[in-house]
């Protein structure tokens, strides 16, 4: 076991460092700098340069790139170019958005995957498992931004009961306001991501039907849905920890669009205003920590997985 | 968003279903109860919300270009000897009064008693000293161009600032009246990206990045203390949004309204919209300097086939405008004359300039509306012109169009007051280099009367307008809603300038 985590613990430094030089180097194909945008239109050139030098702009990109990985590994995120604030604080600001917001997603996704899926499945070869199934199918392949319109027209324009933009300026100090303006983005997130993690329950829960170990519960005198209920499901929560890892990467970029859509200051906004200002450093260490944040999750999943499931344990023993 | 008419019925099913789960939730939450109305008498310490579209990208006035920053900053937050109204014109602030020697060469600034920093220190003519010579000195400081004619700076005694300048520049009084003019603690060690020390009627209380951007009342004001008790900037990047926003009373103001949502403010009978003048002037650059528009007949076709009162029409607010000076700014004149709505003879220039059809490409930056590039392709197909147009994010215009001059047609608002230098500069992007421009414009400049410096300026405008260096699409027009409650908000000029300090919002 700790053979296996240590190898899987390297191969998760190495992911980092990969994906910090492919974020490094990606983003400076951005045409436009920082310095210039600063300076402005009425800036001439010796303006621009002055501020280009004091923000290290005119060093060589493996210097760039050494000076920023250096302080990530020292634990320095940096400071934004722009307006000379510590990203780490600002990261802590807008994860007080954006985790909530994923968390809600999250639970709005599962509380609507893990009944329906096994509904359906249960429902298999009868017209209601069929109408879930292509309700699930539908609802996966809406896009985030167009499922948050309709969610806006309706209840916030038609209904008027949601806000359909913005967070309180007092945060979570008037936490009844908060919860009600993340709701209908975490609801947009969450139906699409449920629908996608309905169909996978589903089919995780007939895998598990044709399983021996329920098939024995059945003989012994179980209702084949009972014993499915009973034996079949507790298996399936494994394969289901497995998904949500994946599904974690997808409520992240979800909450790109969505914190767009609603304009919530969080994670997702703050970095599409910092590419669009070339806050370069920032942007870097943003998309280094969210990385980071799903390979980690990754790492996580596969630890439980071995350590729960005996199959892998046997395999390499 | 190409979803099929099935596919979305479907979706629509489905989320009428979950609308019944959000019901249940949403119930949860009871909505807060609105007050009775009390009286009318403004509340000195109310809280007004204004709805602003760009947010400043750091509070650094000194070295920050932006209007979005200058907007909010000055006279509020900071201020400077003298300041601008809203008509543009020159009014003393830190100083109480100014006097320029008869040979324009001495600028003998008085300064007001009792002013303080918001750190409790009290401003001396050194703090303005230190300001001013900083501006001259570090070439990354906002204005810095603009005091290469500064001497010397001096302070014969604690209220007194004496400037003095190698030749007479007109301009000068007005520079002051910007970033550059504005007075800052000597020695200070305040982090202005992030927090301010300035002077002004109000105090910094929070950014929250992203959001919004607070300010208090500064009680030891050393003029009229402001009226209002606390201001919240709130900003809303997307035009719609900031319209809903208004609507649910969330924003007691809402600037740059879109005017294409005007009527739904209207309709509600809770807004009062004021329409208020700019120097916005909506530059459509050619790039002079570049084949086919190095040719003036095909740079006057250009113009000639640009329907501007229906561009204005479509733009919803705002004036036509045939040259650089717009209205509030010396040397304006009507030059509707120079390039009137005449596409046949557009047609003809473009022929004889041996382009009966051309391939152009505008460069636009993609946070302006559609509009008037829409207006555009239509006008130049009738003439026979295909135009390409390329929106590209604002950094990306600045590397290509501005920086490297890689571009034939640009649309960009330039919103800076008196900003004619452009034109006699002949390396500013709009590549016009036209020496008889460049004189009159240094004589303007250096001209002593002011009624006389704005006959040179105008000469130099008509000038600018028959070369063609470029279009002048229209003069902007700021649309403001207000709710009843408030009173004295600045109309004109607020993408400029909001000065706050006599707003008051009564107590609903």
């Amino acid at each position: 076991m700790i053979r296996y985590a240590l190898t899987r613990g390297a191969l998760l430094i190495a992911g980092l460092l990969v994906s910090s030089v492919i974020i490094f180097l990606t983003l400076r194909v951005f045409p436009g700098d920082v310095a210039q945008l600063i300076a402005g239109t009425q800036a001439d050139r010796q303006t621009v340069e002055a501020l280009r030098e004091s923000l290290g702009l005119d060093k060589p990109l493996l210097a760039q790139y050494t000076d920023w990985i250096g302080g990530v590994m020292r634990g320095d995120l940096g400071t934004s170019q722009l307006s000379g604030a510590s990203v780490g604080a600002e990261l802590v600001e807008k994860s007080r958005v954006t985790v909530p917001l994923g968390l809600m997603a999250l639970t709005i996704a599962l509380l609507i995957a893990v009944p329906f899926g096994v509904l359906s499945a249960l429902l298999r070869g009868r017209g209601g498992g069929t109408a879930l199934s292509i309700a699930a199918q539908t609802l996966a392949a809406v896009p985030v931004i167009w499922a948050g319109m309709m969610l806006v027209v309706v209840f916030a324009h038609w209904l008027g009961w949601l806000p359909a933009q913005g967070f309180p300026r007092s945060g979570w100090a008037t936490p009844g306001r908060a919860f009600e303006s993340l709701l209908l983005p975490a609801l947009t997130i969450g139906i699409v991501e449920g629908a996608m993690l309905m169909r996978f329950v589903r089919s995780a829960t007939l895998q598990a039907a044709g399983q021996d170990f329920v098939r024995t519960a059945a003989a012994k005198g179980l209702t084949r849905r009972q014993a499915l209920i009973r034996h079949g499901i507790p298996a399936v929560g494994l394969s289901i920890v497995t998904v949500l890892g994946v599904q974690v990467a997808g409520i992240v970029v979800g909450s790109v669009v969505i914190e767009q859509l609603f304009t919530l200051p969080g994670i997702g906004r703050m970095l599409v205003a910092d590419v669009g200002t070339r806050d370069l450093v920032k942007v870097q260490s943003e998309l280094l920590v969210l990385t980071g944040f799903v390979l980690i999750i990754g790492f996580i999943v596969d630890l439980v997985h071995h350590a729960v499931d005996p199959r892998q344990r046997a395999e390499e023993g | 968003m190409s979803a099929s008419p099935a596919r979305r019925s479907i979706g629509f099913a489905a989320l009428g279903l979950l609308a019944v789960g959000a019901v249940a939730l949403s119930a949860c939450t009871p909505a807060p109860e609105q007050e009775p109305t009390a009286s009318a008498a403004p509340d000195p310490d109310a809280t007004l919300t204004v709805g602003l579209v760009l947010e400043p990208t750091n509070l650094d006035i000194r070295h920050t270009s932006g209007a979005a920053l200058e907007q909010i900053l000055v006279d509020n937050i900071y201020e400077g000897l003298v300041t601008r109204t809203e008509d543009n014109g020159i009014e003393e602030r830190l100083a109480t009064q100014y006097e320029i020697s008869d040979d324009g060469l001495t600028y003998e600034f008085t300064l007001n008693e009792g002013v303080t920093f918001h750190d409790g220190t009290a401003l001396t003519s050194a703090d303005v000293v230190a300001s001013y010579e900083a501006v001259k000195a570090d070439a990354s400081i906002q204005g810095n161009a603009d005091f290469a004619d500064v001497a010397s700076i001096t302070a014969p005694d604690a209220q007194t600032v004496t400037i003095a300048l190698t030749k007479p520049d007109q301009n000068f009084l007005f520079t002051l009246t910007g970033p550059a003019g504005l007075v800052f603690k000597n020695g200070d060690t305040t982090d202005l990206k992030t927090a301010e020390n300035g002077t002004g009627p109000f105090v910094l209380d929070r950014w929250a990045k992203g959001s919004s951007i607070t300010f208090d009342r500064y009680d030891e004001y050393w003029g009229d203390a402001a009226t209002i008790g606390e201001v919240v900037f709130q900003y809303i990047p997307d035009f719609t949004a900031g319209v809903n926003a208004a609507l649910d009373g969330t924003l007691d103001v809402l600037t740059a309204v879109d005017p294409n949502l005007v009527s739904q403010l209207e309709d509600t009978g809770d807004f009062t919209i004021t329409t208020g003048r700019t120097t916005d002037k909506a530059t459509l650059a050619f790039n002079g300097s570049k084949a086919p528009l190095d040719d003036v007949r095909v740079r006057e076709a250009l113009r000639l086939a640009v329907d501007h009162e229906a561009l204005v029409e479509a733009i919803g607010a705002g004036q036509t405008l045939y040259g650089p000076i717009p209205e509030l700014d010396p040397g304006y004149e009507d030059l509707s004359d120079v390039a009137p709505y005449d596409p046949t003879k557009a047609k003809e220039l473009l022929k004889e300039a041996g382009h009966e059809k051309l391939d152009l490409t505008l460069t636009i930056p993609s946070f302006y509306g559609t509009t008037a590039a829409q207006v555009l392709v239509s006008d130049y197909a009738k003439v026979g012109v295909s135009l390409e147009v390329k929106r590209v994010e604002f950094p990306a215009w600045l590397e290509d169009v501005y920086t490297n001059h890689d571009y034939d047609l640009s649309f960009v608002l330039h919103v800076e007051p008196r900003d004619f230098a452009n034109f006699a500069n002949p390396d500013y992007y709009f590549g016009y280099d036209n020496p008889e421009v460049q004189d009159l414009y240094e004589k303007s400049q250096t001209e002593i009367d002011p009624d006389k410096s704005a006959e040179l300026l105008k000469k130099a405008a008509r000038i600018v307008s028959e070369d063609h260096a470029a279009d002048w699409l229209y003069n902007g027009a700021t649309l403001t809603a207000h709710t009843a409650a408030v009173s004295g908000f600045p109309t004109d000029s607020i993408n400029s300038r909001i000065d706050l300090a006599g707003v008051t919002k009564s107590a609903e």
